[in-house]
């Protein structure tokens, strides 16, 4: 059950009614029937890992009980790592087994031993990764005395599977989201309607901006070995606001359906392409994952303090296991090093948090130069996406090294039966837009929102993709 | 607060809604003008065209029969055969040149592969949707299709669920009247050489059926006074189960079998597909059987 699926369309307002209706009367039973409607949607994916997403419920909500009732510090590590290992041992099963399997038969056969790998018939029960780094901070906090445990079993499965971010994040946090699940939820209409909003402009993004460009980048992507230049420069281009599109406009549903039920949500993008430096970019995309990194991997290691080798080490530590995080593939792993390497230089110069404040352009020098500065961090991530897009680091290397070696700029005529310019007026106006509403969470709200809902309900039903129907991206994570 | 949210909502429904209907206008209208995008719209647009033999049938008449050699005979001809078609839009084109008045002295069906199949193409079928309002035969012809509701009373769906096809970007290029080449050489489409073709296909597993669409071309013929000659056409060499043909002619005696007439694969462009020699040496079979003067 997709969020812009019609089984979705009917299910959203059900729940809305119910919840304020019928289960109005107590936090208890608003989070009762936020809890049974979180299971279906989870169940319409594969009801078989209902199973698996109520037992890493269960073993962190008791772990970290155990934790906070430890008498001695063994029986708190014992209970700690017994949590963290069954965590990530599922993560290592269903998402990474197969591939270090793989790749460890590959290494061994290369040595000119044969071997062929014992592989699982698995699938990937759809948002673990998500779910499962909610388990870990919350029992992370827990042992680090940043929070009290959950005893409340409704609250805290609330917390992990509560269907807006389930699948597909943002990953919450125990400190932001328990305690707004604590209490009794009264209806706020100025929220709910900016919850409307944003879920209009997620709309848009996913079905016109994402799924459009994606008929465009697969089309090049998928055979780009009678691409010339151009058309693989765009290629990069599109992917890059495929995914943008696709990600962020499932983080503005997502945050925006739950603001109907009265819950905030960690706000997830803050539009990354008008960063001025791949730090920036950073702060800016898949917010909710960059720190949690930086909260449970970066600062435990030492973080920026130290020498300047503990730092480098740590910068490609989170940037490695970032790209490990979106999948057990090399190319993923390959783009979590370039990211580091773009990292590089401004970490040695000190220089990684100079661009906090959101982005300003005047008619000067300075902002020729900023506007500079933005174009080649954007470049730069095009260039990175190409490994997280590619099929293999092979395919990535030869793909980048069409774009500059065949300089052929002539306008091809793809396999999506489209010329590879015709979106860019479309992906122009879309800048336009994030541009001029850069310091506000969706570009609806404000002056003239009915004329701008109208235009966003033309441009998803008239503009929008639907016949090649794809997933999220983020949804196979 | 709730009240307010709900007036809200509906205000939000009521705007999904007029959007859907206006835009339904629109593009309707867009395609309502529309005269040279592909061979659907030339004869809804169109109004009693007279013409000595009208060609239908999928990709394998519309590459397959020269029309302008029959032109050259002194015939007025032209091929309607729509690439993907099957006969669920082959008997819609002839009935709705039927209403719009044409005057029609042969049919030639390809009646072979598509025999098989009962189910609309829905890449064809859906360009005869922005006229499902303004025309009885096509509302009547989708009335038993599924999603006929919904494609008849829900503003816009079908521009939404066959966006490909009559989409904004079709949209955009009909009310620019961009022509295409699909009404080009008579509707004849000609295929050239293609090294890198399939050239096999295996036949065993299709059945010819008592087509229900067949037959509606029939009576449709039989009705308005149409000599209708249906007509197999060539494969590659390399094609398992050519008995399909024999089956079929089992099923309908009266469809000629030119399965075997042009033979051997520099004919062809792909195995179901003649080149334009091919097509060439086919026609002039076809014209000399059944339009000797």
């Amino acid at each position: 059950m997709f969020f812009n699926s019609l089984s979705f369309a009917v299910f959203l307002p059900i729940v809305f009614v119910l919840y304020w209706f019928v289960f109005n009367k107590t936090k208890s039973t608003q989070n009762a029937l936020l809890i049974v409607a979180s299971y279906y949607f989870y169940s319409c994916w594969d009801w078989r890992f209902l199973f698996l997403l109520v037992f890493s419920t269960f073993l962190d909500y008791y772990t970290g009980i155990q934790i906070e009732k430890a008498k001695t510090e063994t029986t708190r590590k014992l209970w700690f790592w017994l949590s963290i290992s069954v965590n990530l041992g599922f993560l290592g099963i269903f998402k990474y087994y197969n591939f270090f399997a793989a790749s460890f038969s590959e290494l061994v056969n290369g040595l000119g031993l044969q071997t062929s790998p014992l592989l699982l018939k698995v699938i990937l029960p759809v948002g673990i990764s998500f779910y499962t780094f909610h388990g870990l901070s919350y029992v992370i906090d827990i042992y680090l005395k940043r929070i009290k445990a959950e005893y409340n079993f409704v609250d805290y499965s609330l917390f992990v599977s509560y269907f807006p971010l389930l699948v597909a994040g943002p990953i919450e946090r125990a400190t932001h989201l328990l305690p707004q699940v604590k209490v009794k939820r009264t209806f706020d209409f100025e929220k709910a309607k900016e919850g409307v909003y944003q879920i209009i402009w997620g709309l848009v993004k996913k079905v016109v901006i994402a799924d459009t460009c994606a008929t465009y980048a697969n089309a090049i992507f998928d055979h780009y070995q009678s691409m010339n230049s151009l058309s693989l420069l765009l290629g990069a281009f599109y992917f890059a606001f495929q995914i943008y599109g696709d990600f962020s406009g499932y983080s503005d549903m997502a945050l925006g359906m739950s603001k109907l039920f009265g819950l905030d949500l960690l706000r997830n993008f803050n539009y990354p392409y008008f960063s001025r430096d791949v730090a920036e970019f950073w702060r800016r995309w898949h917010i909710s994952l960059s720190s949690w990194f930086r909260d449970y991997v970066y600062i435990p290691l030492g973080g920026s303090r130290g020498s300047k080798f503990t730092q480098v080490r740590n910068l490609f530590v989170i940037f490695l296991l970032s790209g490990f995080w979106h999948g057990a593939n090399w190319t993923f792993i390959a783009w979590g090093f370039i990211n580091a390497l773009y990292f590089l230089p401004l970490l040695l110069r000190d220089t990684n948090r100079s661009n906090i404040e959101t982005v300003k352009l005047q008619w000067d020098l300075t902002s020729v130069k900023v506007f500079f500065s933005m174009l080649s961090t954007f470049a730069l991530t095009c260039l990175a996406w190409v490994f997280f897009r590619a099929k293999s680091i092979g395919d990535a290397f030869d793909y980048i090294g069409r774009i500059f070696g065949d300089r052929n700029f002539k306008v091809q005529y793809l396999e999506n039966e489209r010329y590879s310019y015709e979106i860019l007026l479309l992906i122009f106006i879309f800048i336009l837009v994030e541009w001029n509403t850069r310091t506000k969470i969706e570009p609806i709200s404000g002056r003239y929102s009915w004329l701008k809902v109208t235009l966003c309900i033309a441009a998803i039903v008239a503009l929008g993709t639907y016949s090649d129907y794809k997933e999220f991206i983020y949804f196979q994570f | 607060m709730m009240k307010r949210f709900l007036f809200f909502i509906i205000k939000i429904l009521l705007l999904i809604f007029i959007v859907l209907v206006l835009l339904d206008v629109a593009y309707t209208q867009v395609y309502l003008q529309s005269t040279h995008r592909g061979k659907i719209d030339y004869v809804y647009n169109s109004k009693a065209r007279n013409y000595d033999v009208v060609i239908l049938g999928s990709s394998r008449a519309n590459n397959h029969f020269v029309a302008p050699l029959f032109e050259e005979k002194g015939l007025k001809t032209f091929n309607y055969g729509m690439s993907g078609g099957h006969l669920f839009e082959a008997s819609l084109l002839v009935k709705l040149m039927v209403e719009r008045h044409y005057k029609i002295k042969n049919v030639i069906l390809e009646a072979d592969l598509n025999l098989a199949n009962e189910q609309q193409s829905e890449s064809v079928a859906s360009k005869f949707l922005p006229y499902i309002h303004s025309s009885k035969v096509i509302k009547a012809h989708f009335a038993q299709q599924p999603h006929f509701w919904a494609n008849y009373y829900i503003p816009f769906y079908r521009y939404i669920v066959f966006e490909p096809q009559i989409g904004f970007r079709e949209m955009y290029e009909a009310a620019a009247g961009k022509p295409t080449k699909l009404l080009d050489h008579l509707g004849y489409y000609p295929l050239g050489k293609n090294p890198n073709a399939n050239m096999k296909n295996d036949l065993t597993n299709l059945k010819p059926l008592n087509n229900r669409y067949y037959e509606e071309i029939k009576e449709v013929c039989k009705v308005n006074k149409i000599n209708l000659v249906a007509v197999m056409t060539p494969m590659c060499t390399n094609t398992k189960g050519l008995d399909y043909f024999e089956k079929v002619h089992q099923v309908y005696p009266e469809i000629y079998n030119y399965e075997n007439v042009v033979v051997g694969d520099q004919y062809f462009s792909s195995c179901g597909h003649m080149n334009d020699i091919g097509a060439r040496l086919f026609t002039n079979i076809i014209i000399s059987e059944f339009f000797k003067k």
